[in-house]
């Protein structure tokens, strides 16, 4: 028992430890400037395309809702005035980031860690190396930093949906005028609340980024391991995302209020 | 041109190469040959720098590559062309940006002269007009004439090649076998050849070494293999 426990915490450590001299490497070639600008522009474009559909729909259904909830709660207290300030609040400081991001782990992570994936067992990755190319620069790297510039974007998109999700019920349920939802959005959302939700979109990029490709770059097991890499690299994205989310909503918390 | 000393490796304890001694001359072409597990594909990565060994030297050109650094690694690679068992194609790319990519990579040569060079080596192997295919729409042996395109496109001195015939028709694996002798005596390449295909391996080899258990059992010229008393090696070529 105590010896699979040492067992299974030393594994634990050497991934750890593996995953952590990966993104060392990457960082590296960064730094260096060895970035492929067209690859990382075809990769954000894909990245950006496959999740922009889903990223809109739940955006939207989900400013619907909070409109909606919103409304029957403040409808209690005469303040069905200020859904807009709830829906924009809570998009803009958690909400949009947080789902952007897990709907985003769950389409271009999953595409990134399959694709990785399949090159590895299919000796692609393998033949690059042999073709005199570092595969960390030709194709890790341009799609870690694809994300880096994918998501916030998306997360951009995604707000600016659920604010109009929020309209839409603001204006035909709850009867509020339109300029005057559209007036107090703006004045609810300040440059702190904006910024203190954006800036948590780059850490979950290169979380995602990171966990994603790490996965597919270590990939075996024919197409069995595909399958369970890819899952396994969409669940430690989902649960990197929640728990960095909670450390740095804490940290901005502390610092901006 | 390539000289192996003393080389051991194991996975998790499992010896795969037991004290292999080798050398390949400058321009010959040498079949390693074996069962299925002994290390062939093995030690065919060593000599490409993609594998470190246990203990052992790689030479390649006097140049020791077992303790170089990744980056000077792929710098020496360059002047390597290999030859995977399934082709290992990019199945993004078409023939044609397949073929150029180690070109586009390496030279700075304009589009022009990419695509010309491109079109003189599918003739070489002898498969032009497929330019805009993916691998996906390749026959097994198409593949296999492809990758060895994208393994010589830039002029390799060394040339290996992974099992070329597994999973071919005896045509086919005859036709890719001869494809490699030739190509690599048009190029002037030294070569080497990891098989079990033994009626190709005699056809095209200069000399074959014979492993068993990840050690070199007999090495010499097809008819000093076939001479030998060793009982192994006389059972696997009967």
């Amino acid at each position: 028992m105590i010896k699979a426990v040492v067992d299974a915490g030393f594994g634990y450590t050497m991934w750890m430890g593996r995953a952590l001299c990966f993104l060392g490497e990457v960082a590296g070639h960064v730094f260096r400037g060895r970035i492929r600008w067209p690859q990382v522009f075809q990769q954000t474009y894909e990245q950006g395309v496959q999740s922009i559909s889903i990223i809109i729909l739940t955006a939207f259904a989900s400013g619907a809702v909070l409109a909606l909830q919103g409304y029957v709660a403040m409808a209690r207290f005469g303040a069905k005035e200020y859904i807009s300030h709830l829906v924009g609040l809570s998009l803009v400081r958690e909400l949009g980031p947080v789902f952007t991001a897990l709907i985003f782990s769950g389409k271009a992570g999953a595409r990134i860690t399959a694709e990785l994936g399949t090159m590895n067992v299919n000796d692609q990755v393998l033949a690059t190396r042999t073709m005199g190319v570092d595969p960390v620069e030709y194709l890790i790297v341009p799609r870690m930093v694809a994300c880096f510039f994918a998501l916030p974007i998306l997360v951009l998109v995604a707000e600016l949906v659920g604010i109009a999700g929020g309209y839409f019920v603001g204006v035909l349920e709850a009867g509020i005028p339109g300029p005057f939802y559209i007036s107090q959005t703006i004045k609810a959302i300040q440059y702190v609340d904006f910024f203190a939700g954006f800036i948590k979109v780059f850490f979950f990029a290169i979380i995602i980024g990171w966990t994603c490709c790490y996965q597919g770059y270590s990939t075996s097991g024919g197409s069995m391991g595909v399958g369970k890499f890819t899952t396994r690299a969409v669940a430690f994205s989902y649960i990197f995302v929640i728990l960095s989310n909670t450390m740095l909503t804490k940290i901005i918390l502390t610092l901006w209020g | 041109m390539i000289r192996v000393e003393h080389l051991y490796k194991s996975f998790q304890g499992q010896k795969v190469l037991e004290d292999i001694n080798l050398e390949v001359k400058k321009g010959e072409l040498l079949v390693v040959l074996g069962e299925s597990g002994t290390g062939k594909s093995v030690l065919l990565k060593h000599l490409a720098g993609l594998l470190k060994p246990d203990r052992g030297s790689v030479r390649i050109d006097g140049k020791d590559i077992t303790g170089m650094p990744e980056r000077e690694l792929l710098r020496v690679r360059k002047d390597i062309g290999y030859l995977f068992q399934e082709g290992a194609l990019y199945d993004f790319m078409n023939v044609f940006e397949n073929i150029a990519f180690p070109l586009r990579e390496h030279t700075a040569l304009d589009g022009k002269a990419i695509r010309g060079k491109v079109q003189d080596i599918l003739k070489l192997i002898g498969l032009q007009g497929i330019e805009e295919k993916y691998p996906a729409e390749l026959s097994g042996g198409m593949k296999k004439r492809v990758a060895l395109a994208r393994a010589v496109i830039l002029g390799s001195k060394i040339l290996f090649c992974d099992e070329p015939t597994s999973g071919l028709d005896p045509l086919r694996s005859r036709d890719i076998s001869e494809l490699i002798r030739g190509v690599a005596g048009k190029l002037h390449c030294t070569t080497v050849v990891t098989s079990h295909d033994i009626s190709n391996s005699f056809r095209i080899a200069d000399r074959i070494a014979l492993l068993q258990d990840g050690r070199v059992v007999a090495i010499g010229t097809p008819s000093e293999i076939r001479a030998s008393r060793n009982v192994f090696v006389q059972e696997f070529i009967a």
